[in-house]
């Protein structure tokens, strides 16, 4: 699954790290980096390390990225999907991105109450033969204990901001994060329940038959020595390949303090 | 039946703690972006492949995404990948390892390849599919988290071979990996003994001598998948044939291995024309090179044969040989006559050949390669070929890596022509080339199909043309009509002739050669023996291409 406007994504990045913006244009952006950008980014430990203990200030670079497969052959560095510069800017979001608290942009003159929601985006993988992902993003309701599935579709509808706006203040959570959290596994876990596994199930059965070849292999095979050695590595190699498992990863995850009035709409919704 | 559950504990108690410290937290905007970027990486289907979207600079060829395919959704990561020479195992085998990485399978990999095709693996791997491989240095990198390419003969010196058997690889490749087929050698058991999940087995040759082979590469992916040893043995016999005449076993092996043939791909190959391009010697050579086929014949020694056969090359070759040969033999019977004739040689007019291929060259802006056994002959050429005003680099094996790359490049952006000692340059690939002028012919036919598949293979993108340039009245004749045209090397794209070689126990067909012209009194002698040894040569390669044939059309 690709990005849908990767220009419109390398721009939101650098600009939500302070870089400046010196170009844009047609699939051709400009950035002059910010010093931990380019330590980040630019590959030159060594240059950083021997400007700080010199006490030197450093001097960020100015990098080009095309991503305009037609301007290509053009100077500057060029992004698609795969490059590996996207994918160490995906790097440093993992931890950049990881934890949040953001409150909704609420324009009032009256005191008003934001309600608190726990809100973890999952990423579940099955893995046996073969592997997949799905991504689950659930929001919790920390007051009344609604739940919300594909939550970041409704954040995306609102502005939200770092700082509590004025004239607001939050509500403190009648359910506990821990327990909260608690809530959301247990929903995947029913989820996961529900759903038709035929491919552990084939993956499983897969598991045995390869154990029963390796036991085959071993049983009147002349290398006495290294036997149980070399049986039991095979066996853990096989288990290793086919072992159907389920992982429940975070992706992402914080505590958003939205409105009544938008809180109820979404769990009404 | 059960599933593993593993869920993420770290996460709430982190954000807790967090929260509790008010440390400075994410932005909307990064928060949002961290969430699309594990969207936009995670995939969500269990088949397909994803790798061929992340290298959209790559044209990936239909078979070589089928094969890809096939090795990860049904061989789950364990096979023989045993495509001919030249349609891109390599890049199969790149695909498969993006693959898993790319699902997150596959973290920590051992590539193990021949030690001269190290660089160009590490290279590849990084340019062309984004791999961030690393060649084993001086300083071992074993227990860390990465892509490690090295040789087999490395890895498997006592000081790393211990540390790499400790390791878990979740990937491991093989180069070459018929120089497995036999299991009691060290090689075999050290690649046994590797902790691996998936395993990647490269050959273009899976059966080489004994069915066997193929059972001890099988049971490497898989043991037990072919039962035991004995089993095997009673079952399947030791022909190497039943592996395409028992239908049985042919099933079994293609559910572990992959094969593509030329003819199945489907692709345009583009054409090879070979011309030999006769040449007459002017008669002062044609003279010069009488007498010393006869000075060299009174004081038959093993290198005699060498001195006409480098006059046949250029004077310099022949005349370095010679004065060699005078001053380090004090008791050389015709000593005088070898004297003078190093005399005669200084008079000699420009090598008949050496005008040919200016004759050739001169006309056009076309790229040319040409192949000399003798570095003498490769000097030469240089000066004369600039003194009519073309331009050209060496190139020989013995040149560093970085060296030859330069050459390339050279080559590649500002000079005509290259000359090159050497094949031996494995891995410099120069496709934007399709002329190629054989100065001298090996005697070797297996080093000749090495020279053409420099240019001629995928990237190429016109037909090649190949001249091979013989000498009239000469040795050259003989070698030309007899060995290659005989054996209709040229014709044939892929040559399976060290297979054939091996089974016929001819070790080296260049001293075979030597050894026939050194034992012949006669021409007439030599003619006829190197008559037989092409008969027997083209009799079993009919041989193996009827057993080939059959193979394919059954598996189609």
């Amino acid at each position: 699954m690709a990005l849908e406007n990767l220009h419109e994504f390398l721009n939101d990045y650098f600009v939500a790290n302070k870089c400046d913006i010196l170009e844009n244009d047609n699939g051709k952006l400009k950035v002059q980096l910010t010093d931990k950008m380019d330590e980040w980014l630019m590959n030159r430990p060594f240059y950083w390390q021997y400007v700080k203990k010199l006490g030197y200030a450093g001097e960020p670079m100015q990098v080009t990225f095309i991503t305009n497969p037609d301007r290509r052959d053009e100077d500057g560095e060029w992004i698609h999907f795969g490059s590996p510069r996207l994918h160490q800017i995906f790097n440093t979001l993992t931890t950049q991105g990881k934890f949040t608290k953001l409150f909704e942009q609420v324009e009032t003159a009256q005191r008003t109450a934001l309600v608190p929601w726990l809100v973890v985006n999952f990423r579940i993988s099955y893995t046996g033969k073969h592997k997949k992902d799905e991504i689950q993003s659930i929001g919790l309701h920390l007051i009344n204990g609604g739940m919300k599935i594909n939550m970041m579709d409704e954040l995306e509808q609102l502005p939200l901001q770092s700082s509590i706006p004025d004239f607001c203040y939050t509500i403190t959570p009648m359910i506990k994060l821990k327990s909260g959290y608690q809530r959301m596994i247990t929903y995947i876990e029913k989820y996961l329940q529900k759903q038709e596994h035929s491919w552990a199930q084939e993956s499983w059965d897969h598991l045995q038959e390869e154990k029963k070849l390796v036991e085959h292999f071993y049983q009147d095979s002349d290398e006495e020595e290294q036997y149980e050695n070399r049986f039991d590595q095979e066996m853990q190699a096989v288990e290793d390949r086919y072992q159907p498992q389920i992982n429940i990863d975070v992706i992402n995850g914080g505590i958003f303090y939205l409105s009544q009035l938008q809180s109820t709409k979404i769990l009404t919704e | 039946m059960n599933i593993q559950l593993n869920r993420d504990d770290q996460f709430i108690d982190d954000l807790d703690s967090k929260l509790n410290n008010e440390e400075k937290l994410s932005s909307w905007d990064l928060f949002h972006m961290s969430y699309q970027s594990s969207v936009a990486t995670s995939t969500p289907e269990f088949k397909g492949l994803t790798a061929p979207n992340h290298l959209p600079h790559v044209n990936f060829l239909q078979h070589q995404l089928d094969s890809a395919q096939q090795v990860v959704e049904e061989m789950n990561g364990r096979g023989i990948l045993a495509d001919e020479v030249g349609l891109g195992k390599t890049i199969e085998a790149g695909l498969i390892l993006k693959e898993y990485m790319i699902r997150g399978l596959v973290k920590k990999a051992l590539i193990l390849v021949p030690a001269s095709l190290v660089n160009q693996w590490v290279n590849e791997l990084n340019q062309k599919f984004y791999i961030p491989a690393i060649s084993q240095r001086k300083r071992p990198v074993w227990d860390q988290q990465n892509i490690v390419v090295t040789s087999l003969d490395t890895a498997k010196r006592p000081v790393h071979r211990d540390v790499i058997l400790e390791q878990e690889y979740d990937f491991v490749l093989i180069d070459e990996a018929h120089k497995l087929k036999n299991h009691k050698t060290k090689n075999y058991e050290f690649v046994r003994a590797l902790k691996k999940k998936y395993c990647l087995l490269l050959t273009a040759t899976p059966v080489q001598n004994k069915l066997t082979d193929i059972f001890n590469l099988v049971s490497i992916l898989k043991p037990g998948y072919l039962g035991s040893y004995d089993e095997f043995t009673k079952k399947f016999g030791r022909d190497r044939k039943n592996l395409f005449n028992d239908g049985k076993l042919k099933q079994l092996v293609q559910n572990v291995m992959v094969r593509n043939r030329r003819e199945d791909t489907g692709i345009d190959w583009t054409k090879r024309h070979v011309k030999t391009i006769w040449v007459d010697f002017t008669e002062d050579e044609q003279e010069a090179y009488d007498e010393l086929s006869h000075i060299s014949r009174e004081t038959s020694n093993f290198s005699s044969i060498t001195y006409t056969r480098e006059l046949c090359s250029s004077r310099e070759a022949c005349y370095l040989s010679l004065r060699k040969l005078v001053n380090e033999n004090n008791e050389l019977p015709n000593r005088d006559d070898y004297e003078a004739f190093m005399q005669r040689i200084e008079q000699l007019p420009h090598h008949a050949k050496a005008d040919k291929v200016i004759e050739l060259i001169q006309n056009t802006d076309e790229k040319f390669i040409i192949f000399t056994e003798y570095r003498a002959t490769q000097f030469y050429l240089q000066w004369y070929l600039q003194q009519h005003g073309i331009s050209s680099v060496p190139f020989r094996g013995g040149f560093k890596r970085s060296k030859k790359d330069w050459m390339r490049q050279l080559f590649e952006n500002h000079a005509q022509v290259l000359i090159a000692t050497e094949a031996g340059g494995e891995g410099i690939n120069l496709q934007f080339c399709n002329n190629m002028i054989n100065y001298d012919l090996p005697w070797n036919p297996m080093r000749l199909e090495q020279r053409i598949g420099r240019i001629h293979r995928f990237g190429q993108e016109q037909d090649v043309h190949i001249y091979n340039f013989a000498i009239r009245n000469t040795m050259e004749e003989h070698v030309l009509h007899l060995l290659y045209e005989k054996i209709k090397l040229f014709e044939r794209v892929v040559g399976n002739l060290d297979d054939i070689l091996a089974d016929l126990d001819i070790g080296d067909v260049e001293k075979e050669i030597q050894s026939i012209f050194q034992e012949s009194a006669t021409d007439g002698e030599a003619k006829i023996k190197l008559e037989n040894l092409s008969s027997v040569i083209s009799y079993a390669q009919n041989q193996y291409l009827e057993e080939d044939q059959h193979g394919s059309r059954e598996s189609s």
